[in-house]
């Protein structure tokens, strides 16, 4: 138990998938202006992750390595990851009509979104078992969430307080995303403490 | 005026009207923060997969009191709370159940295929779990679009006015 909590933590604020890889960047700018789409966005990220994460690993153990096709990586791994999208979209259409068309403005974006690709690479250069495999996607999409939901806050407070005119904007939501990214470099001392 | 924080915005066109009720298509926000419809991405004829396939999916419609005609374009809103409970339940109950079925395995298998299998499993169930409570969702109506107001002819779709 004591492994799995560290390689969640590990995955989700130590290396924190936007703030220390810089990756999925595109979507922590672009769907942050509110805090609940901000979280729309997150769960729909995690559920494509995690499901496409499981899949990548299947391929790579069962196709990729066993034929030797290790040089396919990344174009399967970017057809996985928009078969997973496209399974995602169905299956929230099949659960629920009503939440589709609430929540699928969220999918098409996560086709776009390099997190998805870098979590699948990282796992995979990681050698791990199914299941650490899974939470570590599912604890790395976690902390992208928690991201997104702290930043989407810090621009709701942002939008009502005093920028100056050569900052306000994108400029503002910048130095308070390096900030953000500094404070989380404050957990990287856990692993070396 | 600041938005309503209960209330989840969106712009909406209205494409066709069907006796009292009016059809709308959603405009969305792409991840570069313009807005996407069918009439600037997908054409006449979209073709599957295209940002204006999709969003044809996603046409719903809205009591018409009104006077709402074909190409007016109306701010439409949802509870926030509710969008975001309906996240966790499509997105967040299979997760949780494939996770859960996955320790088991692991903890009693102690075999690569056999979590693979347990948690594919466990999705399905999770997917099956969430087809039931969101049915109940949506037969409390609370996932409806609501007509808030006419969109302004600036208003954009990512929220406020350009200017």
């Amino acid at each position: 138990m004591k492994e799995i909590a560290l390689l969640m933590i590990g995955a989700a604020l130590v290396n924190n998938v936007i703030l220390a890889r810089f990756l999925g960047l595109c979507s922590f700018m672009g769907v942050t202006t509110r805090i609940d789409t901000a979280m729309g966005m997150g769960l729909a990220t995690t559920f494509v992750i995690t499901v496409s994460s499981m899949a990548d690993w299947a391929v790579q153990k069962y196709l990729l390595d066993a034929y030797n096709l290790g040089f396919l990586r990344t174009v399967t791994f970017i057809l996985v990851i928009a078969s997973a999208v496209q399974f995602t979209e169905l299956s929230v259409r099949k659960v629920s009509p009503p939440l589709f068309q609430m929540l699928g403005i969220y999918l098409p974006l996560i086709t776009t979104n390099c997190a998805v690709l870098g979590v699948a690479l990282l796992l995979v250069e990681g050698r791990m078992s199914f299941f650490s495999a899974t939470l570590f996607a599912f604890a790395s999409s976690l902390g992208y969430s928690l991201v997104m939901v702290i930043f989407a806050g810090m621009r709701e407070r942002l939008a009502l307080a005093q920028v100056p005119q050569l900052f306000a904007g994108p400029p503002i939501a910048f130095i308070v995303a390096s900030l953000l990214a500094m404070a989380f470099m404050g957990f990287s001392g856990m692993s070396t403490g | 005026m600041l938005p309503d924080k209960s209330l989840v915005e969106g712009i909406a066109r209205v494409v066709w009207i069907e006796g009292d009720q009016a059809w709308c298509e959603p405009e969305q926000t792409t991840s570069c923060g313009h807005c996407a419809s069918t009439a600037i991405c997908g054409g006449k004829d979209p073709g599957m997969g295209t940002i204006g396939r999709r969003l044809e999916l996603r046409r719903f419609a809205l009591d018409n009191p009104y006077a709402l005609r074909v190409g007016d374009r109306v701010v439409i809103g949802i509870a926030s709370r509710a969008l975001i409970e309906a996240a966790l339940i499509a997105y967040g109950l299979p997760l949780v159940v494939a996770l859960v079925a996955g320790l088991l395995a692991e903890r009693l298998l102690r075999q690569d295929s056999a979590t693979l299998a347990a948690m594919l499993a466990g999705l399905l169930v999770g997917l099956v779990l969430a087809h039931v409570i969101a049915s109940r969702f949506a037969e409390r109506g609370v996932l409806a679009p609501r007509f808030l107001r006419r969109a302004a002819p600036f208003e954009s779709c990512s929220g406020g006015s350009q200017q």
